[in-house]
């Protein structure tokens, strides 16, 4: 009995399923992520109000290329958000990257967003991108403070972000200051500053 | 600082009342797209406000296109598929509100556990206008009622008024009486326009709620008072209901200091029986209460909240008595009355987070044929979790438990000793564990507390969920959970019916009572549940959960014969025939629950539940207990429903839902299908109208029966509910 219904129910997600391709890509639309859509869009603006070094791109219409490292929550909504996109000459690539077998491409990115699934390896992964122009973006508590240069917040269910001017500082880029207004600055401990070398 | 980013289990030390944390943090109704749409709405209307204002009449055309826009697949549409974000400001980007499904099945996904979430928008749309009607949303859960102002709601079998396997809380505060180990529905009531969620657990939660959460977990948790800062005003009438209303103001002191206070108020006509005759079971409720929150800056917030009420109910009861006609049944009326205060202290940093709690809470029962009772609960609960190295999370606290009661017996029952205290202390300890890049999780932990009545229990459980994928996770548990006396097993005498003199059972002169008795001999009842589950979230717009569980009880309750015996003094004035509390059944349940989901297009989503339950329950060989109430025919094996949620333009909504439940046969209540139907409408942002009609298909139809306390059931009418909301 329990298996004819499951049976069922299997195939009538099946027809539906085969029953309305239309529906399902229209569907795509609107991801339920509201989180992660809006986090997409901040992405997006960052790289407008990031300035990069000459140095960092091979040729004036190089692509911007967004790394997501670790577990993925955008899901497709990155790649929809900045498809068609431009920036000047600049288009956009996004990559997904493993910790591991991936590191020597994070050094492509421009952008590279750190999933929280990540959040062992912040430490390390500052070590590795340190003096690359590369703007880290990262949403585990404290990733701004041991050198990640911005880290998304959500405060009263509103997106917000903290930026360490000093990691932008040593990775070369320049943060326009619409961004640092809206920003909640975040210094390295001091300890870590004093660092020797 | 960012309390909403830390992992689940700290909140949950933080949020000591939810089940996983902030599960789903939605404040606002609005679907996605509708967000987004009011998002540019509002910047069009910024811009339209600098050369004058907008018309409305304007706007709602406006609205409507973009709503067709929206909801007609047009070339130029599937190309550029979400909302588009890059064309708004950062400022823009700021001031949108975090309101995701998916952060809810995230998180939900991230749970080894049978979890599933009823959110407010979900009980707006359903027109549910109490705690037991919004609880039909949640799969495999069994909900009936038995008249008007009766309900019997349990989760995975042992359904009945009394059902005492289903810990319940509303904001922290368990609302589980240790009178009878249940749930009085009649009085969980809250302003359910400030419910910002329903957390309903399937299987045992025992190792953080304790004792008594054995077969499913409740969570009604309210929005934070800053969430609810405006004033609203509702008021609504109906065949059922006849009348309800309700008013809440919400506000702030100082800076850091949030609060709302509301009333509420509703009239419930009586039902009726099969012949169309009207029953006696109208009811009517008045509460009020508040809620305030204290957030400075930096790590501390505190919430002090609390309610008063008070009920009267209706019913026709049946009572034994020792003179002919031996059993007398009659219109009768009781009163519910009582309050809580409650107050919980956060506090939370990057590594840790405490919360100290403590409530008061009051329930008088006043009804002169039955029973009267009296009960004082005091409760404190501490908890602090901390990380352990990056990979693991610890969770441990403290409970006490004071409770008072005081009852006042009829003839038909009577409780012993009139006036008792009792003292409970309880701690749990929990670690998870993540590895392999997160990717598995698993929970240990135990829960250790004492009675006063069994003396010292322990509840463990250990859980594993693996990410499969980022979109797929497997999840296993294996728990074991007590459900400990209550008052009544321990001193109860139920009087439940009486054979006449001379009848062919009873050769003696005098009549004979047969009684239940509790008895100080009662044990807990036991349960080792062992559950699999899996959930995969196949595209951004359909997802499926399915759980299964095997669970094993033992020392579940029975009615034992005892030594009849004369009463009377000095004559003789009858013979009892006492059944007395036994633990002498045992047995294993099963079963499957679905859940679907699926987004067809942005505006209609269709969600279908299915379950199916197995009950193997029988008494042992050295069971003497000859009733045949046995809890297997008094839960449904097969329940479904399919439920469509169509936002249609202009601002309306619609929801339809259809719903089989199966008969059960040990109660003789047939199966039955019930379709429920609501419309919704907003004219303006700040009013809206709802109309809703339930059980549409039937006349009437039966749910469920009287236990223990014969009142005469009623019937679910066909009902329709029309109300107004207005927003200030």
């Amino acid at each position: 009995m329990i298996l004819r219904r499951l049976g069922i129910l299997i195939v009538a997600l099946s027809v539906s399923l085969s029953w309305a391709p239309d529906a399902f890509a229209q569907a795509r639309d609107s991801s339920d992520s509201s989180e992660y859509l809006i986090k997409a869009g901040f992405i997006f603006n960052f790289a407008k109000f990031v300035e990069w070094p000459a140095t960092a791109f091979v040729q004036p219409d190089s692509p911007i290329v967004i790394g997501i490292l670790g577990m993925d929550p955008f899901g497709t909504i990155i790649d929809q958000i900045v498809q068609d996109k431009k920036i000047g000459a600049r288009g956009f690539v996004v990559k997904r990257l493993k910790w591991g077998s991936d590191i020597k491409e994070l050094r492509d990115c421009k952008i590279l967003f750190v999933s929280a699934s990540e959040r062992a390896h912040i430490d390390e992964l500052v070590q590795i991108v340190k003096g690359q122009p590369i703007l880290t973006v990262g949403e585990t508590p404290g990733f701004a403070e041991r050198g990640g240069i911005i880290r998304f917040t959500v405060e009263d269910n509103k997106v917000r972000f903290e930026i360490n001017v000093e990691a932008a500082h040593q990775a070369e880029l320049t943060i326009s200051s619409r961004l640092l207004t809206l920003a909640r600055i975040v210094q390295q401990p001091s300890v870590e500053v004093r660092k020797p070398g | 600082m960012n309390r909403r980013k830390e992992p689940h289990r700290l909140q949950q030390a933080g949020d000591a009342f939810s089940a996983y944390g902030d599960v789903c943090d939605r404040e606002s109704v609005a679907s996605l797209a509708d967000k987004f749409l009011e998002g540019k709405l509002n910047m069009l209307f910024h811009r339209n406000h600098d050369s004058g204002p907008a018309p409305s009449a304007g706007r709602i055309l406006l609205a409507g296109f973009l709503a067709v826009c929206l909801t007609a697949p047009t070339p130029a549409q599937t190309s550029r598929s979400v909302p588009d974000v890059t064309a708004m400001s950062m400022e823009d980007l700021m001031n949108l509100q975090v309101t995701s499904v998916s952060k809810r099945t995230q998180k939900v996904a991230d749970a080894a556990a049978a979890i599933f979430v009823i959110t407010q928008e979900d009980i707006r749309r359903s027109g549910a206008t109490s705690i037991p009607e919004a609880l039909r949303l949640a799969p495999g859960l069994e909900v009936a009622r038995i008249d008007q102002n009766k309900w019997a709601i349990g989760s995975r079998g042992f359904n009945g008024r009394f059902d005492n396997k289903l810990l319940v809380l509303i904001d922290g505060r368990s609302v589980y009486t240790p009178l009878f180990s249940g749930v009085y529905w009649n009085v969980q009531d809250v302003m359910l326009e400030d419910v910002d969620r329903i957390e309903v657990i399937r299987g045992p939660g025992a190792t953080l709620w304790g004792a008594n959460a054995v077969d499913g977990v409740i969570n009604v948790i309210t929005k934070k008072a800053k969430a609810t800062q405006s004033a609203v005003v509702t008021a609504g009438a109906g065949t059922d209901e006849r009348a309800a209303g309700g008013v809440r103001y919400g506000g702030k002191l100082g800076d850091n200091t949030y609060y709302r206070a509301y009333t509420k108020y509703f009239d419930w006509g009586p039902s009726a029986y099969p012949s169309g005759m009207t029953a006696h079971d109208g009811w009517d409720a008045l509460r009020g209460g508040f809620r305030a929150d204290w957030t400075p800056a930096g790590a501390n917030s505190l919430t002090v909240q609390g309610d008063v009420y008070r009920s009267r109910f209706d019913e026709t009861l049946t009572v034994a008595s020792l003179s002919a006609p031996y059993s007398n049944t009659f219109p009768n009326d009781g009163k519910y009355s009582g309050g809580n205060i409650l107050g919980r202290w956060n506090h939370t940093s990057e590594r840790s987070s405490m919360s100290l709690q403590m409530y008061y809470d009051n329930t008088t029962i006043t009804d002169h044929s039955l029973f009267g009772d009296h009960q004082n609960i005091l409760d404190l609960d501490f908890q602090h979790g901390f990380h352990v190295g990056d990979s693991q999370q610890f969770v441990w606290g403290l409970g006490y438990r004071s409770i008072r009661d005081k009852n006042e017996s009829s003839f038909t029952v009577s409780l012993q000793p009139n006036q008792v205290t009792l003292n409970q202390f309880s701690t749990f300890l929990q670690d998870e564990i993540s590895l392999v890049d997160n990717r598995l999780q698993i929970t240990l932990g135990s829960k250790f507390e004492r009675n006063e009545f069994t003396g010292f229990e322990i509840e463990p459980n250990a859980r594993l969920l693996w990410n499969l994928t980022p979109n797929q996770s497997v999840w296993t548990a294996v728990s074991r959970a007590v459900r400990t006396p209550a008052l009544t097993e321990e001193g109860l005498r139920l009087n439940s019916a009486v054979i006449p003199p001379g009848a062919p059972s009873n050769p003696t002169p005098f009549p004979a009572v047969i009684a239940v008795f509790g008895s100080h001999q009662f044990n807990s009842e036991d349960l080792l549940a062992y559950e699999l589950g899996y959930r995969v979230q196949a595209t951004s717009n359909l997802s499926l959960d399915i759980a299964t569980f095997y669970n094993n009880y033992s020392n579940l309750r029975t009615a034992e014969p005892g030594t009849p015996f004369v009463e009377g003094s000095p004559a003789p004035t009858d013979i009892v025939i006492p059944f007395v509390a036994g633990n002498k059944m045992s047995g294993g349940t099963y079963g499957v629950e679905l859940f679907a989901d699926w987004k067809v297009v942005p505006k209609w989503r269709l969600a279908g539940s299915y379950s199916y339950l197995q009950m193997d329950i029988h008494k042992n060989a050295n069971s003497l207990d000859p009733t045949p109430d046995n809890p297997n025919g008094s839960s449904p094996r097969h329940q479904w429903y399919l439920r469509s949620s169509i936002d249609l333009p202009k601002h309306f909504d619609q929801d339809t839902t259809l719903r089989f439940v199966d008969q059960l046969p040990g109660l003789n209540v047939p199966s039955y299908y019930s379709l429920d139907a609501h419309l919704g409408w907003r004219p303006v942002t700040r009013v809206e109208l709802s109309i809703g009609g339930q059980n549409l298909l039937n006349n009437w139809h039966f749910e469920f029966m009287p236990d223990f306390v014969n009142t005469s059931p009623t019937v679910v009418k066909r009902s329709i509910f029309g109300s107004i909301t207005v927003k200030f």
